[in-house]
C-alpha cells in the first residue's frame, strides 16, 4: 500500500482552476468516500481550502491511483486536458513530508499561518466519519498533526503578525488587552481601515464610529460593520470617548492636529488613546505622537513590523523542514 | 536559624528572578516564577514565624524585621495580585526588590542576632506596625507594576517591540488597573496603620515618625484623589507611584 498525494494550489492554479476543484466543507466525507470507488483505492482524504485542494490517497499502485483520479477528476470538473498541467503528484515519503508542510503553514500563501492545522484537521474528521480512512491515512495524518503541533510550539514560524491590518489589532491588544471595553472610531472609509476595524471587532471591540466626508459612505460602511455614522465635522466630539482611531482619508494634509487632541485629554481623563494612521500622505501630524498618553502609528512603521514579522518566519522554515524530516525519520509510517 | 531562613528566602529570590528574566530575554514566560515565589513566601513566614516566637509579638522591632515583613508583604500581594490579573511577569520584577530588601536585612547589625521579648505588648502598636508594613507590600508592588509600565510605554512610544520583555509584558491598561487598585490598597491599610498609631501609646520620640508617615498618607490620597477625580496619564501616575514610594521608605528612618 503507498501514500500518495495529488493537489493543486495557489502555485500551481490559477484561481479560475481552484474553484472548479473546490470541495465545501460540508462535502468533504462525501467526496472522500466517493473515491473509494476507484478501483485500487482504499482509503481517501480529501482537503480543500481557498489556497488548495488535495486527494490524498492509499493505493497498491500509485500511478494507476493517480491516473485514475485525475480522469475522475476531469470528468467531475468538465475540465479535461486543460487540468493535468496544474496537478502536481508526490508519492510515498514525500507525500507524508508535504503533508507536514501544509499543516505546519510552511506550504500557504501566508508562510506560518494557522488556519490551515484546523482545516485539514476538519477535512481528517469528515473522511473518518465517513469511513474512508484507515491504518495509513490514520497514522499520517495523526503523525502530521503532532508535527505541525511541535513545530508551532519549538519554533516561531506561527509569530508575529504579518499583515498590516493585524500589526494594528496586536497592537491595540497590547494597549487594552480585551478588546470589549474599546471603542473604535475610522476616520475615511476606505478598504484597508475597514477591514482593521473589522479585525478589532471580530476581536470584540465595542462600537465603531465611521466618519467620512461623504456621509452615505459612511453610513453604509457603518451599517456593514453594526457601528455608527458621525458627520465629518463632528468627529472632534467623538474623540473623547473612543480609544482607537483609525484614519486614511485622502486628505492632502494632516485632518488630526495636535490641538484637537490636546482639547480632549482633560475630558477622556488622559486615557490611552490609539492612532492607526494608514493615509498617505499622513492624515495625523506626528506631533501628536508626543503627547504622553497617545501611541502614534503611521503606515510606514506598521509595514515596517509586518516585514520584520515575515522575515523572522522566513528564518524558521529551515528549522522548522529538519523538525519534519528528523520526526519523518524516526517513524515507521506505513505507506511511504 | 532564622537568619539562614531569610539568607534561602533570598538565595531562592534570586533564582526565581534570574530564571524569569532568562526565560523572558529567550521570549518565553516562565510559570516556574510563580512556583520560586511561593518557595520565597514560605522561607519568610517560617522566618517571621521564628523571630515572633522569640519577641512574644509581631516581629516588627528591629530594622531588619521591618525589611523581611516589608518583603514577606510584598511577595505576598504579587502572589494574591500577578496570577489573578494574569501578570505573571510581575514576578520577575517583584524578585529583585525582594532581594534588595532581604539584602539590607542581612547587612550585620540590621537584624538583631538575639531578639528579646517585647515588654509591655499594645495592640494598637501591633496593630499600627502590621498594617503599615502590608500597607507598604501593596505600594511596593503599585512601584514594581509603575515600573512596567514604564518599560511598555517606552516600547510602545519609540516601536521598539521585539523584545521577549514587549511580548510578555501585559497590556498597558492591566497594569494601570492593577496598579491603581494597589495604590487603594495599599492606601486603605495604611490609613489604618495611621490611626493605630495615633491610638498607640506613643511618646515625643515616635512623633516624627508618625507625621512622617501622615506626610506620605497625604501624598498618596493626592495621588489618588488626582487619578480619581482629574484623570492623570499613565506615565505620570506610574513616576508619582514609584518616587512616592522611594521616599516613603524614609518613613523607616524615624523608627
Amino acid at each position: 500500500m503507498e501514500l500518495l498525494c495529488l493537489g493543486l494550489n495557489h502555485r500551481t492554479a490559477p484561481v479560475e482552476v481552484r474553484e472548479r476543484f473546490a470541495v465545501g466543507p460540508a462535502k468533504l466525507g462525501e467526496t472522500a468516500a466517493g473515491l473509494l470507488a476507484l478501483t485500487g483505492v482504499a482509503e481517501a482524504v480529501v482537503v480543500s481550502t481557498c489556497n488548495r485542494t488535495e486527494f490524498y490517497l492509499a493505493a497498491p499502485a500509485a500511478n494507476e491511483a493517480f491516473d485514475l483520479l485525475e480522469l475522475h477528476l476531469a470528468e467531475m470538473t468538465g475540465l479535461h486536458d486543460s487540468a493535468a498541467p496544474h496537478f502536481y503528484r508526490i508519492g510515498k515519503f514525500e507525500a507524508a513530508r508535504h503533508l507536514c508542510r501544509v499543516v505546519s503553514g510552511l506550504d500557504s500563501m501566508m508562510l506560518g499561518e494557522t488556519e490551515i492545522f484546523g482545516q485539514v484537521k476538519q477535512a481528517y474528521q469528515a473522511a473518518l466519519g465517513a469511513g474512508s480512512t484507515a491504518s495509513v491515512l490514520n497514522r499520517v495524518f495523526q503523525r502530521a498533526f503532532g508535527i505541525g503541533k511541535k513545530i508551532r510550539t519549538e519554533t516561531s514560524i506561527q509569530e508575529g503578525a504579518t499583515s498590516v491590518g493585524s500589526v494594528a489589532v496586536d497592537l491595540a491588544e497590547k494597549i487594552f488587552g480585551h478588546l470589549k471595553d474599546s471603542e473604535v472610531m475610522i476616520l475615511g472609509a476606505g478598504e484597508m481601515s475597514r477591514v482593521t476595524a473589522q479585525s478589532l471587532v471580530s476581536r470584540g471591540a465595542r462600537s465603531i464610529f465611521v466618519s467620512n466626508r461623504s456621509f452615505d459612505r459612511a453610513e453604509e460602511l457603518a451599517a456593514g460593520m453594526g457601528g455608527r455614522a458621525v458627520r465629518f465635522d463632528e468627529w472632534q466630539g467623538v474623540l473623547e470617548r473612543v480609544d482607537i482611531v483609525i484614519s486614511s482619508t485622502g486628505a492632502p494634509h494632516a485632518i488630526i492636529q495636535r490641538g484637537e487632541v490636546e482639547k480632549v485629554r482633560r475630558a477622556r481623563k488622559f486615557r490611552p488613546l490609539f492612532f492607526i494612521d494608514i493615509a498617505v500622505p499622513r492624515d495625523i501630524d506626528p506631533t501628536v505622537g508626543e503627547i504622553e498618553e497617545v501611541y502614534l502609528y503611521d503606515i510606514d512603521t506598521l509595514e515596517q513590523l509586518a516585514d520584520e514579522a515575515r522575515e523572522r518566519r522566513q528564518q524558521q522554515i529551515a528549522e522548522c523542514e529538519s523538525i519534519i524530516a528528523a520526526e519523518l525519520a524516526k517513524l515507521n509510517l506505513p505507506g511511504v | 536559624m532564622d537568619r539562614w531562613l531569610l539568607v534561602a528566602a533570598t538565595l531562592l529570590a534570586v533564582v526565581g528572578g534570574a530564571w524569569g528574566m532568562i526565560s523572558v530575554h529567550h521570549g518565553r514566560r516562565s510559570s516556574w516564577t510563580v512556583a520560586w515565589m511561593i518557595a520565597v513566601l514560605l522561607c519568610q513566614i517560617a522566618f517571621l514565624a521564628l523571630r515572633g516566637e522569640q519577641r512574644a509579638a509581631c516581629p516588627l522591632t528591629d530594622r531588619g524585621e521591618i525589611l523581611a515583613f516589608l518583603s514577606w508583604s510584598l511577595t505576598l500581594f504579587y502572589l494574591l495580585v500577578g496570577p489573578a490579573y494574569r501578570i505573571s511577569l510581575l514576578g520577575v520584577f517583584t524578585a529583585p526588590v525582594v532581594v534588595v530588601f532581604q539584602s539590607f536585612a542581612l547587612l550585620p547589625g540590621v537584624l538583631e542576632a538575639d531578639p528579646g521579648k517585647v515588654a509591655g505588648g499594645n495592640p494598637w502598636h501591633e496593630t499600627h506596625s502590621a498594617t503599615s508594613v502590608l500597607a507598604y507590600g501593596a505600594l511596593a508592588l503599585a512601584a514594581v507594576a509603575g515600573v512596567m509600565f514604564l518599560v511598555l510605554d517606552r516600547q510602545l512610544k519609540e516601536h521598539h517591540l521585539q523584545s521577549g520583555l514587549f511580548h510578555n509584558l501585559p497590556p498597558v491598561r492591566e497594569l494601570l488597573v492593577s496598579l491603581v487598585r494597589l495604590l487603594w490598597l495599599g492606601g486603605g491599610l495604611l490609613t489604618i496603620g495611621i490611626i493605630a498609631g495615633f491610638a498607640m501609646p506613643h511618646d515625643q520620640s515616635a512623633l516624627g515618625h508618625l507625621l512622617a508617615a501622615l506626610a506620605v498618607w497625604a501624598g498618596y490620597a493626592l495621588l489618588l484623589g488626582v487619578k480619581t477625580v482629574r484623570g492623570i496619564t499613565g506615565r505620570r501616575l506610574s513616576l508619582l507611584t514609584v518616587a512616592l514610594f522611594i521616599l516613603s521608605l524614609g518613613v523607616f528612618a524615624f523608627v
